[in-house]
């Protein structure tokens, strides 16, 4: 029961989608994409993955260190 | 016909830039594709008191291969140096340990929190990852990574599949990763719970080395919310198992009436109190849930993201976090917020009682306890006239952190209970093509 609402959700988001391919001028920014500083994210990843006990969200839950 | 004439003109002009730009595109499409780009960072994080310091260098070399390929390598190295809070608690009298190796002591003077100060470290990791279009609308990304430190090896792998929908308005990926540690600690591998014992003697330690399992499994949905706006939201399940400690943290055992650290006279070198090394369950689920937004007001771009997680440890915590890029004459200035709270494991002890049963799992790692972050910071990035740009990123990160009223025993209420932990952070990065 749970599911439906989160697929009703995703259903509504999707048909919000009014985008077409030559609006994407401000979508295409390099600073609007999701990743644009994927080494500033990696090593606050890796800052707060030694020091406090949650991990991960953005991406895979970081790790590879004795740190923690 | 004058019109006419000119609508022609217009007409040939269009036709005249399509058929060059069709042309032209696929020259610029290869010389991008045999392109290199890197992203470098210097990395300073210091904590104060003279506890943990760190110098890291990173260097992230992408190669765009044209057609939506793209391999890209990240090579890391750190230097540790410094003490890290160990678990004992503070007394009035100054505290003898012995040191990981078994070979040495240490001693925190009265009224400090202990601090383990022979933790050093040099760090090198390596990742690689690959991405390409697998169908139309199909992108499949594979990496892998590998790192060594000298009580710790690490190798992962991962891979993820994700298929465009909706005019690619909206995305929906899956991926899997598995990585296996190996740790090694420094002097042996203690026996959860046993006793610190005096210098050179290691009966309570193992040799070899143990290991560790983490499958992380990933569900991620991106929507373009309209033509400023793009929603990210990820679902993480991990699932840890093996050895879970951290072999070199303790737990003071301590009398039930004055909540001291019982005394304990060392033959020879060794601890003048009672300290058990630290036991943790061998199986470790999280689960979170992400969420981020970007949004565009003109010129300026705002990012805020949110984390819930919880795992089986009955550790919860929320984190939130907001960026706001504001351009600045060739570059962008951007302050950043980010507050983390999260909540204590089942088996976070600030201190066992003498006299009653052991528990099977316990551990005063203040990493697990109960306490809240803050990070305040500031990037400001310069673009050079040739596209490339060079940042310089300043934070500062605050833990404040409590152990429950429950836990504190007599004169421990006297005490500082929990090591409050400040660190600066100061990241230069330069990004270039060459």
């Amino acid at each position: 029961m749970k599911k439906i609402p989160l697929c009703l959700v995703l259903l509504g988001l999707a048909g919000c989608a009014q985008v077409q391919p030559w609006e994407r001028d401000v979508l295409a920014r390099p600073e609007m994409s999701l990743d644009n500083a994927p080494l500033d994210a990696a090593i606050d990843d890796h800052i707060y993955f030694s020091k406090e006990a949650s991990s991960g969200g953005r991406g895979f839950g970081g790790g590879g260190c004795g740190c923690n | 016909m004058k019109d006419n004439d000119s609508f022609n003109a217009t007409l040939a002009a269009a036709t005249c830039a399509l058929l060059g730009s069709a042309v032209a595109a696929p020259v610029a499409a290869q010389d991008a594709g045999s392109d290199w780009s890197f992203d470098s960072a210097l990395l300073y994080y210091g904590e104060s008191d003279g506890r943990v310091s760190d110098f890291s260098a990173a260097v992230s070399a992408l190669r765009d291969l044209g057609d939506e390929r793209k391999f890209s390598a990240t090579v890391t190295a750190d230097t540790l140096t410094g003490a890290s809070a160990s678990g004992a608690i503070a007394l009035d009298r100054p505290q003898t340990f012995t040191s990981p190796s078994g070979r040495a002591v240490y001693t925190t003077p009265a009224g400090a929190v202990p601090l383990d100060d022979t933790f050093h470290d040099a760090r090198f990791a390596l990742n690689a990852s690959w991405t390409q279009p697998l169908a139309r609308l199909y992108t499949v990304s594979a990496g892998v990574g590998f790192s060594t430190e000298y009580d710790y090896t690490h190798i992962g792998a991962n891979l993820s599949l994700a298929r465009d929908f909706n005019k690619r308005n909206t995305t929906v990926n899956a991926g899997v990763a598995w990585s296996q540690d190996d740790v090694k600690p420094v002097g042996g591998l203690p026996i959860p719970l046993s006793q610190m014992l005096d210098v050179d003697n290691n009966s309570n330690k193992l040799g070899g080395s143990e290991s560790k399992d983490v499958l992380d499994l990933l569900l991620g949905f991106t929507q373009v919310l309209n033509r400023t706006t793009v929603l990210r939201v990820n679902y993480s399940y991990s699932d840890s198992s093996g050895y879970l400690n951290d072999p070199y943290k303790l737990l003071s055992v301590v009398d039930p009436l004055t909540g001291d650290t019982l005394a304990r006279v060392p033959i020879g070198q060794g601890p003048n109190g009672v300290y058990l090394f630290e036991s943790r369950p061998d199986a470790r689920t999280k689960q979170s849930l992400y969420a981020e937004v970007k949004h565009s007001f003109g010129d300026p771009v705002m990012y805020f993201s949110y984390r819930y997680m919880t795992d089986d440890w009955g550790i919860d915590s929320h984190t939130g976090e907001v960026r706001l890029r504001w351009p600045l004459g060739e570059g962008y200035i951007e302050p950043q917020l980010r507050y983390y709270k999260q909540s204590a494991a089942d088996f976070y002890r600030a201190s066992l009682v003498s006299g009653s049963a052991l528990p099977r799992y316990a551990s005063a790692d203040f990493r697990l306890g109960d306490f809240d972050a803050t990070t305040v910071g500031i990037k400001y990035g310069h673009g050079t006239p040739n596209g490339n740009e060079w940042s310089i990123r300043a934070e500062y990160y605050q833990q404040t952190g409590s152990v429950p009223s429950e836990q504190i025993i007599g004169n421990q209420a006297n005490r500082a209970l929990y090591p409050d932990l400040s660190a600066v952070i100061v990241q230069f990065g330069y990004r270039f093509r060459p």
